[in-house]
């Protein structure tokens, strides 16, 4: 905690809480102990103060035991020559600040000083005082600024902050640098649904004048409320803040611990200090950081960056002449996104902005040659795609840029050079996430209609279809699709998007370049990331809906049977949906190398097939393998005459050695049985150092189906010399070489393959 | 000889939920239902308690449906453009509590609009006393904007609200901390998406006695094993511990039985298919006792007749046998 702003905030919270302490005396005298007070329009007395202590203030004589609990949470200024941390203290300050703030602003009410008078102004719906401080209009809108929020517009933003409409809310103390950046800061948190509060001054200027000069209407009906000119005001966003915990929360008054938490949680607000901090505000802004509201100014402050009471940073400077930018617009449309990725506010995009129909069921489409405006990759032009994961500062989220010329230019069902680099960053984004993400390109685009996608990496084919590019299909809708695509389903772990999509030809090269070493380097991660160098592998129940006791364990070495699902893909997937079908099975202690066995593992297996398996050996096929569902690539089996195991692929309907075909064998494989000699596996499990280790390994694969052996012939390549057998494939049956097991063990004999003289299987 | 019969003893137990709430408790309802608390498999009184039986509610509409089979529609014809007369009407068949759907549209064609749904609910609860469950058209964006007016006019009523599904729940599961209310997670058919769609509500801070799940089932020949399967399983977890599947389950056979062809269709049919309404009476019914052996703690039906002859199998099967004499 800075000793500066711990000096400030107690300073400021101590000469608050002395002011109040004066106001209620002159009150007591002139009004008497009796005198009601209350804020208009609420059920909750005095939000924060039943909030944090339970008391339902109805008097003035109440407001003497607010005083004493907040006095009771001064401490002393720290001397200069203490360099202790503060944290507690300054804490302890702001919530004294908060009670003595709101007791300020009910006495003010007692003598009809709140809503703060405002002659001339007309509030965009809001709460309406009938009579009060002299609005005379129908609905009492007139001649006064908001204040409090009254319920039923609580209730209304209460429940969209809570389900996620509303992404969360901004309250705004001081004054913009201008009256035109004012207004372009109010516009960009209106753009995103973002609810603003606005309070406070600096030298008597509130952005509430810079606003009403510039003709903003506000109000509820704009989401942006009023509350008054001075800082005190901004009580009245804490008050909001306690009442949603109240009201959406199922919380009492006195949780004050509970509500804390639910609003550093579950409200995803912020505190923007626009101009000059003095120790008012720094004493309200330590009472904000108590919710976990972390507090961005546009000055120099010192900041407090390490992560505690607040999601992330508590007190973030960013001098807005500083902010990088052509002019001030640039900056303020900055300093907010800064404020949004402080707060984790989470925003959400309701529709990919396209001029062709958009959704998964045109994913399918096949864009012919004849029908096609253009093509991208393929016979004649190359074309990559590079999802990246940069720092949070380098990106502009929403941001699209063409470098080069766009395909208006190239001849009708012509094609083109292009790169399309995705930028993500995110506080949960991993580099690991990075090929996981760069995978959904493939879905995103070809969800378009009109468009075709196919491949990916550097061998990525795009066509645009005539049709689509009649209706205004461009290359920055692109870059629209990927956005708006990866803010709404990977929005968990990606907060910024931008997107470069590169069409002169020494750019491409470049970046074809830097996208080649990543995905080198992904490659060497996978092969490195081995079942030994992590400490949890990942369950998948997704499965569980048909075979309802089956459970796959995916590790490193070792991907789901389906083939869909590795282990990043499943580390990705729990990040996304923490509640999900991918629990971290946390590995424990390592009872067996050979066969694979983990008490982790083992106690998961318990509990995610109900009891029906005890215990399962991740690399043996003999002694308690991985059930199935029903969805294998392929099925491996033992065929005890020859001492070996087949390989069965879904594509393969011959029949096989073991005298069954694949249709007949997946009943027996499937359903969540442990079959000791039957296992469904996806089929690069068959590629890994991992497979059916215990029991020999690659080597005990006597017959294969023949489509398996040509589509994955340069894997099996690999996996035959690393076994130190380069011909082990040749010497591998399949179904055209042998259909029974006679015709296989003449074949195995002929070939002298390495099972026959291998220890026996069982 | 005597028989040893055995006997299965579970450590965990289904929660109780009550809808409704009386004057007393700060709403209008005459009567209250409490469902759950069983702690054994479906009537398998040897084994556990059974402290409430498994209720039946009624389903009505906000306005004359669309796509009803005309035996229904003949059956309500008297009440059927009147949602308060036809609750009060399914009061006095004896269901133990109403089932409101809400429509898309009004009768006119326009989108239901919540003045109009708050309208209705409101009309309803002042005809019957019943606890009453809303649900919306299951569209989740109308859904949203319907239910949160209803749960608001309502507050304290203790209505169960639906249909609250992954894509809403947040918002109905809001809107019913707000205002004292009970909801009904739908999931489909799926024991980890049921299980899934528990914690993420419970997560929100809502008690799980206020949660009543529903799995969604088939009708008899459409799909019902699966359903059953699901629901065996899910309180087959709930008895073996597992918190976040021990809520009583709600279930709409009626819905189910009644768009399948046995039931909708009464000419070109075989003839040994026998009488149109007697067979779409035992087709309701029939689906709903085998929910029932699942373990269904609310069954909603849609004919009267079918509740009779529900009620009076749910009157045999709580009856406990005594197992001495067997």
């Amino acid at each position: 905690m800075s000793k500066y702003i711990a000096t400030r905030a107690i300073r400021g919270s101590n000469a608050l809480v002395t002011e109040a302490e004066f106001m209620l005396q002159k009150a007591l005298n002139e009004k008497g102990p009796d005198a009601k007070v209350e804020f208009p329009n609420t059920a909750y007395y005095l939000p924060l103060t039943l909030g944090m202590m339970g008391l339902e203030v109805e008097t003035l004589g109440q407001l003497n035991d607010v005083l004493e609990h907040a006095r009771k949470l001064l401490h002393p200024v720290p001397s200069s020559r203490r360099w202790t941390p503060y944290l507690g203290e300054t804490l302890d300050a702001g919530m004294a600040t908060l009670l003595a703030a709101e007791a300020i602003e009910a006495i003010r009410y007692v003598y009809g000083l709140q809503p703060e008078p405002f002659p001339g102004f007309q509030l965009a719906g809001g709460t309406a005082f009938f009579g009060a401080n002299g609005s005379t209009g129908e609905k009492g809108l007139e001649n006064h600024l908001n204040g409090p929020i009254d319920d039923i517009q609580l209730r209304s933003w209460g429940i969209q902050l809570v389900d996620g409409r509303m992404p969360g809310f901004a309250a705004i103390v001081g004054a913009a640098k201008s009256n035109e950046v004012a207004v372009k800061i109010v516009r960009e948190l209106q753009k995103r649904n973002i609810l603003t509060f606005l309070c406070g001054n600096v030298n008597g200027r509130s952005i509430i004048d810079q606003l009403v000069e510039e003709g903003v209407e506000l109000g509820y009906d704009t989401y942006t409320v009023p509350f008054g000119r001075d800082t005190l005001s901004a009580i009245y966003a804490l008050g909001f803040a306690v009442r949603s915990a109240l009201t959406f929360g199922g919380m009492k008054g006195g949780q004050a611990r509970d509500i804390l938490l639910y609003n550093r949680e579950r409200v995803f607000a912020f505190v923007l200090a626009l101009g000059e901090v003095d120790d008012l505000k720094y004493a309200a802004a330590a009472g904000a950081i108590n919710f976990g509201f972390p507090v961005i100014a546009d000055t120099v402050i010192p900041e407090i960056l390490p992560t505690g009471i607040t999601k992330y940073e508590h007190v973030v400077s960013m001098p807005f002449n500083e902010i990088e930018g052509n002019d001030d617009f640039e900056r303020a449309e900055r300093l907010v996104q800064k404020c949004i990725e402080v707060r984790g506010v989470k925003v959400k995009i309701a529709d990919v902005p396209v001029p062709v129909p958009y959704g998964s069921a045109f994913e399918g489409e096949v864009v012919r040659k004849a029908d096609m405006r253009i093509e991208f990759g393929g016979k004649h032009s190359r074309c990559f795609e590079y999802l990246q994961m940069v720092p949070l500062d380098e990106v502009v989220d929403g941001k699209v840029e063409i470098v080069g010329p766009g395909f208006e230019q190239v001849a009708s069902q012509g094609s083109m050079d292009l790169g399309i680099v995705v930028q993500v960053a995110g506080r949960q984004m991993q580099t690991d996430f990075e090929p996981v993400l760069e995978r959904q390109i493939h879905y995103f685009i070809n969800g378009a209609s009109g468009i075709q996608h196919i491949g990916q990496r550097d061998i990525a084919w795009i066509r645009v279809s005539n049709a689509a590019a009649e209706k205004g299909f461009n290359l920055e809708h692109f870059g629209k699709i990927l956005h708006a695509r990866f803010k709404t389903d990977f929005g968990a772990i990606v907060d910024k998007v931008q997107v470069t999509i590169f069409t002169v030809p020494e750019k491409i090269q470049e970046w074809l370049a830097v996208a080649r070493e990543a995905f080198d380097f992904r490659n060497k991660r996978l092969a490195d990331l081995t079942d030994n160098k992590v400490e949890e592998f990942y369950s998948c129940t997704l499965c569980q809906s048909f075979a309802p006791d089956h459970v796959c364990v995916v590790s490193p070495e070792r991907l789901g049977l389906c083939g869909a699902y590795n282990w990043l893909d499943c580390k990705a997937s729990f990040s996304i949906n923490p509640t999900g079908p991918n629990q971290p099975i946390k590995l424990g202690k390592l009872i067996d190398p050979i066969k694979g066995y983990w008490t982790g593992t083992n106690d998961y297996a318990k509990v995610g097939s109900h009891g029906q398996v005890q215990e399962v050996a991740m690399y043996s096929i003999m002694e308690n393998p991985m059930t199935a569902c029903g969805c294998f690539e392929c099925i491996v089996m033992l065929i005890p005459e020859v001492n070996g195991v087949m390989v069965v692929s879904r594509e393969d309907t011959s029949m096989t050695p073991a005298g069954m075909t694949f249709s007949t064998l997946a009943g027996i494989a499937g359903g969540g049985l442990q079959t000791p000699g039957v296992m469904g596996v996806g089929k690069f499990y068959l590629v890994s150092p991992k497979f059916i280790s215990a029991d020999g390994g690659f080597k005990r694969v006597v017959w294969m189906s023949s489509n398996l052996k040509e589509t994955m012939a340069e894997e099996f390549k690999a996996v035959a010399i690393r076994e130190g057998d380069p011909d082990l494939i040749e010497k591998i049956a399949d179904e055209r070489s042998a259909a029974t097991v006679e015709d296989l063990m003449v074949f195995l004999e002929e070939h002298n393959h390495p099972a026959l003289v291998m220890e026996a299987m069982f | 000889m005597p028989i040893e019969i055995p006997k299965d003893k579970w450590p965990g137990s289904v929660r109780q939920v009550v809808l409704g709430a009386t004057a007393a408790e700060g709403g209008t309802r005459t009567s209250k239902v409490v469902v759950g608390g069983e702690t054994c498999m479906p009537f398998m009184h040897f084994e556990g308690a059974i402290p409430n039986r498994p209720v039946v509610a009624l389903e009505i509409r906000d306005r004359r449906p669309d796509d009803w089979s005309p035996l229904l529609v003949k059956t309500w014809e008297n009440v059927i453009d009147d949602p308060a007369a036809w609750a009060k009407a399914a009061e006095e068949v004896g269901a133990d509590a109403i089932q409101l759907t809400l429509s898309l549209t009004d009768s006119a064609g326009q989108p239901m609009s919540p003045e109009t749904a708050v309208a209705t609910v409101k009309a309803v609860l002042q005809a019957s006393g019943l606890p009453l469950i809303v649900f919306g058209p299951g569209q989740s964006e109308v859904d949203n904007l319907l239910l949160v007016a209803v749960a608001e006019a309502t507050k304290g009523e203790r209505l169960a609200l639906g249909i609250c599904e992954d894509k809403n729940y947040r918002t109905i599961v809001a809107t019913a901390m707000a205002n004292d209310h009970v909801i009904t997670a739908r999931s489909p058919m799926d024991v980890n998406l049921a299980k899934q769609l528990n914690i993420l509500i419970s997560d929100m801070g809502l008690p799980l006695d206020r949660v009543i799940m529903d799995p969604t089932t088939g009708a008899l020949g459409y799909g019902i094993e699966y359903g059953y399967s699901v629901m065996e399983r899910l309180r087959l977890a709930a008895l073996q511990g597992d918190a976040m599947t021990q809520l009583p389950m709600l279930v709409t056979p009626g819905y189910e039985a009644w768009k399948t062809k046995e039931s909708k269709v009464g000419e070109g049919v075989p003839e040994s298919w026998g009488d149109w309404l007697q067979r779409a009476i035992n087709w309701e019914t029939m689906t709903a006792i085998a929910l029932l052996e699942a373990g269904a703690n609310i069954l909603v039906l849609r004919h009267p007749e079918s509740l009779k002859q529900v009620e009076a199998a749910i009157q045999d099967l709580m009856t406990a046998p005594d197992m001495v004499s067997v």
